[in-house]
């Protein structure tokens, strides 16, 4: 009998019951934990992204490395694009285009609940990313999508915690989450998930990862979920350091140091006199 | 045009049903939950079971003769049993990119996993249709 060995997966963390809450108030933002409590409206803009609250409950999240519910929506041609548009011209403080959308009968309430669930957690997840920079809140601003479904404020710290802990479970370098892919040239050759394989096939040396989920239409921390795994496999690496400015090829032949190489060779011959 | 909520509550009207939740399989995040769950803690739970409905999701044995690459997840239902109850997780299959499967928590005394296969997989089509 042919035994095949495969690493365990990692198991997908589960939240300290004891003294969670308190420790997920205090280390996502403090910020936001006081809003909650004060049940305030408006928007919370940090440096990776922006939560909106009504009365102290998030109805939305944005940021620039999720793709935003018109991309998962339009992709996958779940909407027509003119359908969106409309929705998204016509929407006013009071109707959002989440009712618009959904008075138009061309997307059901589980649906766009369950789209935009997944994209409020998905950028929540780097809008609460540790950062350099205070956030700010307005007081008062809405959005344009309306609430759909509000999530408590806990819930969403307790969710980017869980998220980073499972990221770092799966491979502790954070690199790929940002930097261009490489595809590595793994001996052997473990064919990854199909999820996966959709990931690797736009692994290109150019786009990051927040990049190609948003060329396959999919949710950012799904796919950093993905690399990480291909990561791990040793199937994908990350450009380090981040690539700038490119020097034109002429320029970047290597320096040859004669006084190395000469040390060098003194150095081999005096191994080889031993 | 039911929302999560209201699928969650007509799972509850199957026989035997404690718990129902909506959860997705990448992050094991609980987009909605409905009565109880093993152990008390519905977040604890809807982890442990994404990481099984992952795993079922993306073995090739479980794949369809015909490659399933169409389907995305290959795998309709997961059905684990032990002494005193049933567990069903149903993949939900959407338009849109997503990895959430239905899972209902049934009492054996009482619970019918037939017929539960059959209302969640409807349960299953109506939520993402509308």
């Amino acid at each position: 009998m042919i035994v095949v060995d495969t690493t365990p997966p990692p198991r997908l963390p589960v939240r300290d019951r004891t003294g969670g809450r308190e420790r997920a108030g205090g280390a996502v933002s403090p910020m936001l934990t006081r809003l909650a409590a004060e049940r305030a409206t408006g928007v919370l803009e940090r440096e990776r992204g922006a939560l909106y609250l009504v009365e102290g409950r998030v109805v939305h999240a944005e940021s620039p490395f999720a793709p935003g519910l018109d991309v998962l929506l339009l992709t996958h041609g779940t909407l027509e694009p003119g359908v969106w548009w409309e929705a998204v011209e016509r929407s006013g403080e009071e109707r959002g285009a989440a009712r618009l959308l959904l008075d138009t009968g061309r997307i059901g309430r589980g649906a766009l609940e369950v789209c935009h669930l997944g994209a409020l957690y998905d950028a929540a997840y780097f809008a609460l990313a540790p950062s350099s920079t205070p956030g700010r809140f307005r007081y008062g601003a809405g959005h344009w999508f309306g609430a759909l479904r509000p999530v408590p404020v806990d819930a969403v710290e307790r969710e980017t915690l869980r998220r980073r802990e499972l990221l770092d479970r799966l491979w502790p370098d954070p690199l790929p989450d940002s930097a261009p892919l490489l595809r590595a040239d793994p001996a052997a050759d473990p064919l990854p998930p199909s999820r996966q394989r959709a990931v690797l096939a736009l692994v290109d040396g150019v786009r990051t990862a927040p990049e190609i989920a948003r060329e396959l239409g999919r949710p950012a921390f799904p796919t950093l979920v993905d690399v990480r795994r291909l990561a791990a496999a040793g199937l994908v690496t990350a450009r380090f350091p981040p690539p700038v400015a490119q020097p034109p090829p002429a320029l970047a032949l290597p320096q040859v140091n004669d006084p190395d190489i000469t040390l060098l060779k003194r150095l081999r011959d005096a191994l080889e006199a031993l | 045009m039911p929302g999560i909520d209201e699928c969650l509550l007509e799972a509850m009207r199957l026989p035997g049903a404690r718990g129902a939740a909506l959860v997705d399989w990448t992050s094991g995040l609980a987009l909605g939950s409905v009565g109880e769950f093993p152990g008390g803690d519905h977040e604890a739970a809807a982890a442990e079971t994404a990481e099984v409905a992952r795993l079922t999701a993306e073995q090739r044995a479980f794949t369809p003769d015909d490659g399933g690459e169409g389907a995305d997840p290959p795998v309709e239902d997961l059905i684990i049993s032990n002494r005193d109850s049933y567990h069903v997780l149903r993949f939900v299959p959407t338009s849109f990119d997503s990895s959430v499967f239905l899972h209902v928590w049934l009492a054996r005394s009482d619970g019918n996993l037939a017929l539960a296969r059959i209302r969640l997989g409807e349960m299953a089509g109506r939520l993402v249709l509308g």
